[in-house]
Formats: structure tokens, C-alpha cells, sequence
């Protein structure tokens, strides 16, 4: 509920431990892709989704459906885990769902920028970070990039952003607003860890995670080939690339699939390396970054059962979950293959 | 709260105050009701959060968090020896 008082990761341990249990299997997967989207609709009313279909399914049908019941699914299992947790606990557990938040604010402003209509943007958001609902309220009611700065005021994103919105008032693009909550967001992250084990476990996971979103990001501007100062893109945190390796890394593919070889990451993306030099798919490296990081999760659950790490672990399989089945509907709306959309799926 | 329990033990063996058979037999008692406690506290809130997702887990959630009790009993085994 909050981050005073002293942790409780024995009771969210348990809860989440059980919610774990009724994840999809492979099994599950393969049925769903041999299903038309409003089977996959019908399956998913039997099982963990069951609310939020029967609470959606007046109103949407088909992929919509299972699209905005997987999102309020999500954000709703979220929401339910850092309501359980207390103090360090929380803290822990909040600096990783906080992406959701930024995920939030980001849209908010890109709906005004466009101009996009309240309900447009308000189904594109995810309601699993730590603002609540007056204030998600009051961001939608926002009629101004200005008036959103004004409701984050006395949120962490509150300084960033005014600062990063005199640099907009000049320019008139988005790029700074963005930055700045994304920076905000990866600095919570990583500042100020306690320094027991299973924080430092959590710890080398995130720093893993910013490692991959840098490769990914790398490996794609090296493929595109476009005039984009890759330093713009450089998230801070990780331990592979500093900002000068990577845009220097990033003008040259070779170089930098050697330079990612031969990290402490070559274990696990060795193999789709090769395939990315042999086949050229970026996507098969996509998914193995993917896949890496859904088995470091998988890994970090079981090292020390009574802490953080069997939390972020389900956080990770759920928000897993949530993409495949998302693949299945949108794979079976385009019409491909069960075998193509499998190709897609990433499950350990 | 562990390390405020070594602390007493440490006194009171040390200063040798504790020469009554009884009084020692007493806090061993006590000492054990503690330690239980402290047990069943991480398992107690376990076994909430597992009942919480699945109500059958209600009988096993019971015994699992009454384990710690036969600490005391054993402990208890101490009084009738002194």
C-alpha cells in the first residue's frame, strides 16, 4: 500500500507464486492459434480474463476485445500487487511498474499533440503504475501539453518536465517532453537500490534489461542505416555500452554483433547472433533478447524465494503473456498461419 | 528482533546471574515462544496470501503455520527436567 513500514514479501510471494500457476502453458498457446479471434475471446472467458470479457464484451468485439481485456487485466493484477506490498517491498516492486506510468504520461501528451479525442487516448492506456485514477482523470481532461506539465507537478516528473517544456515551447517538438520522462523513469530505477543479495539479483536483471533495449536499439539504427545520432536513443544505467561506444558502435553492424559476442551476454545470445549474420532477421535477435531475459526472470524467481525477485519474475511472465496472446489475435486477424504466428510467440 | 534475543542470552551467561534452575528453565520456555512466534509470522502471512487466491489452501495454510508450535511443546520438556 505503501512504502512505510517494514516489507512484506512472504504474502506477495504467495499470492503471486499461485497466480503463476494459471499462466498459459505451451499447451495453451498451441490451442489458441489454431483459434479464430472470438474463440480466443470465448477461451480466455474461462479462465483468469473471465471480468474482464464479461465486463468488455457488450461493447467490443473480436480483437478490440481481447485487446482492451488483456490491457485491464494487466494493469489490474499490477495494481493488486503493489496494493499488497509495504515498505521496502514497495519501493522495489513500484520502480519497475513506474514504466507504466511513463508509458501513460508519454501518450497523454503525444493524444494532445495530435489531438487526438479523450477516448482515443484513454484506451491506450495501462493503469498498472502508481497514479490513480483522479489523477489519469486529469491528465485525459488536460486540453494542453501545458496543463499536463501542471498535473505532474508534485509527481517525480513534475521538475524534468517543466524544464523539458520551455525546450518544446521553442522547438515545438516532442522529443524533449519524452526524454525527460524517460530519463526520470530510468534514473528511479537504478538510483538508490538497498544492497541486500537479492536487490543486487534484481539489480544485474534491470541492468540487463537496459543492456538489450540498448543492442535492440543499436542493431536497428545499424540496419536502417538513417542519419540518427544513436547517443539520442542511449538509455543510462546498463553495462555494456556507454554512450560513446554505442554511437560509435552503431554506424557499423559488424562490429557491433563482435562487440555484443563477446560481452557476458554471449551465453545467451550467442546462437541468434549467428543467425543474425547468417539470415539477416533482426527479429530472430529481437526475440532471442526477449526470450533471454524471460529465462534470467524465470532463473531469478527461484535464487531467493522469500524477496522481490519472484515478484518482478511473474510481473515479467504476465506482461509475457499478455504479448502473446495479443500476437495470436493480431497474427489470426491478418490471416497468417498457426506455424507463423508459433514463430512469434516467445515461451521458455 | 533476532539480534536483541542473542543479546539477552549473551548477558545473561555472561554476568552468570542466572544461577536458579527454575528461572533458567522459564526463559528457556520463553525464548522458544519466540522464536516460534517469529516463525509463524513469515508463514502465517504465506498462508493468508495463498487462501487469498484459492480458499482450499485454508486447511493446509492452518497446519503449515501451527508447525512452529512444537518448538514450545518441545521446550516445554525443559520445565519437567529441571
Amino acid at each position: 500500500m505503501s512504502a512505510v513500514g517494514s516489507s512484506n514479501p512472504e504474502y506477495v510471494v504467495a499470492r503471486v507464486r499461485a497466480r503463476r500457476g494459471s499462466l498459459y502453458s505451451d499447451e495453451e498457446y498451441r490451442k489458441l492459434t489454431r483459434m479464430s479471434p472470438s474463440e480466443i475471446a470465448r477461451f480466455m472467458e474461462e479462465s483468469t480474463y473471465e471480468a474482464e470479457i464479461n465486463a468488455l464484451g457488450s461493447r467490443h468485439a473480436g480483437v478490440d476485445l481481447i485487446e482492451y481485456a488483456l490491457n485491464r487485466n494487466l494493469a489490474k493484477q499490477f495494481e493488486g500487487i503493489l496494493d499488497w506490498s509495504e515498505g521496502g517491498l514497495y519501493d522495489l516492486i513500484a520502480r519497475y511498474l513506474r514504466k507504466f506510468d511513463a508509458w501513460n504520461v508519454k501518450t497523454v501528451i503525444r493524444g494532445v499533440y495530435t489531438g487526438a479525442s479523450q477516448e482515443e487516448v484513454e484506451v491506450d492506456l495501462i493503469r498498472a503504475g502508481e497514479f490513480d485514477d483522479r489523477r489519469i482523470r486529469r491528465l485525459l481532461e488536460a486540453d494542453s501539453i501545458e496543463a499536463v506539465v501542471e498535473v505532474l507537478e508534485d509527481t517525480i516528473y513534475g521538475a524534468p518536465l517543466r524544464e523539458a517544456y520551455a525546450e518544446y515551447e521553442e522547438t515545438d517538438v516532442l522529443v524533449p517532453l519524452e526524454n525527460a520522462v524517460d530519463r526520470v523513469f530510468y534514473e528511479r530505477l537504478l538510483g538508490n537500490l538497498p544492497g541486500d543479495e537479492p536487490t543486487r539479483q534484481y539489480e544485474a536483471f534491470l541492468k540487463a534489461e537496459v543492456d538489450f533495449r540498448n543492442a535492440d536499439n543499436a542493431l536497428r539504427l545499424a540496419r536502417s542505416g538513417a542519419e540518427i545520432d544513436p547517443a539520442e536513443y542511449f538509455i543510462e544505467g546498463g553495462e555494456l555500452f556507454t554512450r560513446d561506444t554505442l554511437a560509435r558502435l552503431a554506424r557499423n553492424l559488424d562490429e557491433l554483433v563482435e562487440y555484443i559476442a563477446e560481452s557476458q551476454y554471449a551465453d545467451e545470445l550467442g546462437p541468434a547472433l549467428r543467425e543474425l549474420e547468417e539470415a539477416d532477421s533482426l527479429i530472430a535477435f529481437e526475440h532471442a533478447t526477449d526470450a533471454a531475459l524471460l529465462a534470467y526472470g524465470d532463473r531469478l524467481g527461484t535464487i531467493h524465494p522469500v524477496s522481490v525477485t519472484p515478484v518482478i519474475s511473474y510481473i515479467l511472465a504476465k506482461e509475457r503473456e499478455v504479448e502473446n496472446i495479443r500476437a495470436i489475435a493480431r497474427g489470426k486477424e491478418a490471416g497468417l498461419p498457426a506455424n507463423e504466428i508459433e514463430e512469434e510467440l516467445v515461451i521458455t | 528482533m533476532l539480534e536483541a534475543t542473542n543479546e539477552l542470552g549473551n548477558v545473561v551467561l555472561q554476568e552468570g546471574t542466572l544461577t536458579d534452575g527454575e528461572a533458567a528453565a522459564a526463559l528457556a520456555v520463553g525464548l522458544a515462544a519466540l522464536g516460534a512466534g517469529y516463525a509463524e509470522r513469515g508463514i502465517g502471512s504465506a498462508a493468508v496470501g495463498a487462501m487469498a487466491e484459492d480458499e482450499d489452501l485454508f486447511v493446509n495454510g492452518l497446519i503449515l503455520t501451527v508447525l512452529p508450535e512444537t518448538l514450545v511443546i518441545l521446550a516445554l520438556v525443559v520445565v519437567f527436567l529441571v
